[in-house]
């Protein structure tokens, strides 16, 4: 299986994925940044923190970015609306 | 001979004697698994060295670790409370080195000399005591704080400040996805509490850990010194 690497940019620095984990494809790699992302908004709004600047970069085995997933993409629309809508 | 084991340790000398001569030498790789879920357990390890991770599991592809043991205990608790087997997954996280004891020679031992049966209950107590605090910890505490509450914990079961871990093995011991440890580790380096690279981490400043990790550790580790003896 290929190897994934989900590197985070918090909107002033990157944090590298120096493992990276073995997923089947792109799809389970995007499935994978999604689930995180979701997992890292519930700490963020305990802790009343704002991680709507950071990303996910998903790369590949040759460090070439190939996908990318903002926080705000896992919020329920309603949610995001009421947020930056405002 | 003088074990690293703290409960080989803290036996009598006359005790250890009776044990002596049925204990074996054995080295354990990473991820040798110790007992697969409700195997039947025929031996029980004193680990001298490395780190055993205790995970509950659920279903088929979701897990949480649970507890550890390393030079502080022993693995295979079940059989000191008449029990043959549980539902525990538990492998080798860091690989490492025990004294290995056949079951029903341990249980007979058990038998005929209650100090012995009397000092691994004990430990059965620490290390119920440590389970529940994790139960708590992943409960009220935030993942940055458990973490370095694990990273302290295993850091008390080992003499070197490099502990091998991957991101992906830290994950299972937090129950998080492991961009959670990846940004974890980033702000515990961020303070310069620890040093984080591929497959290792490395301990920086303990004291200041432990201030990080506030009310998240110490309670189980001073029932651990209280009732069997110095954790570190």
């Amino acid at each position: 299986m290929p190897r994934f690497f989900l590197h985070i940019d918090d909107g002033t620095q990157r944090i590298a994925d120096e493992e990276g984990s073995e997923l089947p494809d792109l799809a389970a790699a995007r499935d994978e940044a999604l689930g995180a992302a979701r997992q890292l908004w519930s700490a963020a709004i305990l802790d009343q923190r704002d991680i709507g600047m950071h990303s996910f970069h998903i790369a590949n085995d040759q460090d070439e970015v190939i996908a990318s997933i903002k926080m705000d993409d896992v919020l329920p629309v309603a949610l995001w609306s009421d947020l930056k809508g405002s | 001979m003088a074990y690293t084991n703290r409960l080989l340790r803290a036996l009598s000398p006359a005790d250890q004697d009776v044990l002596r001569p049925h204990l074996r030498w054995s080295e354990l790789g990473r991820g040798t698994v110790l007992f697969p879920p409700n195997a039947l357990i025929t031996q029980v390890w004193f680990l001298e060295s490395g780190l055993t991770s205790i995970v509950a599991i659920s279903g088929i592809d979701q897990g949480v670790e649970v507890g550890i043991a390393g030079r502080d205990g022993l693995v295979g608790m079940p059989l000191l409370l008449d029990a043959d087997r549980t539902p525990h997954r538990i492998f080798m996280q860091v690989a490492g080195t025990a004294y290995t004891i056949d079951g029903d020679v341990l249980r007979q031992i058990l038998d005929e000399q209650p100090s012995i049966r009397k000092l691994l209950l004990r430990y059965v107590q620490a290390y119920a005591t440590q389970t529940t605090y994790t139960a708590l910890s992943n409960v009220v505490h935030t993942v940055e704080e458990r973490l370095a509450r694990w990273l302290l914990m295993s850091h008390d079961r080992q003499d070197d400040d490099e502990i091998p871990l991957t991101h992906e093995f830290l994950a299972l011991m937090l129950g998080v996805r492991r961009p959670s440890v990846t940004i974890a580790l980033h702000s515990l380096e961020g303070l310069g509490l620890i040093k984080a690279t591929r497959g290792l981490v490395t301990m920086r400043k303990r004291g200041n850990l432990e201030e990080f990790a506030g009310a998240s550790y110490g309670v189980p580790e001073a029932e651990y010194d209280r009732l069997i003896g110095p954790l570190r």
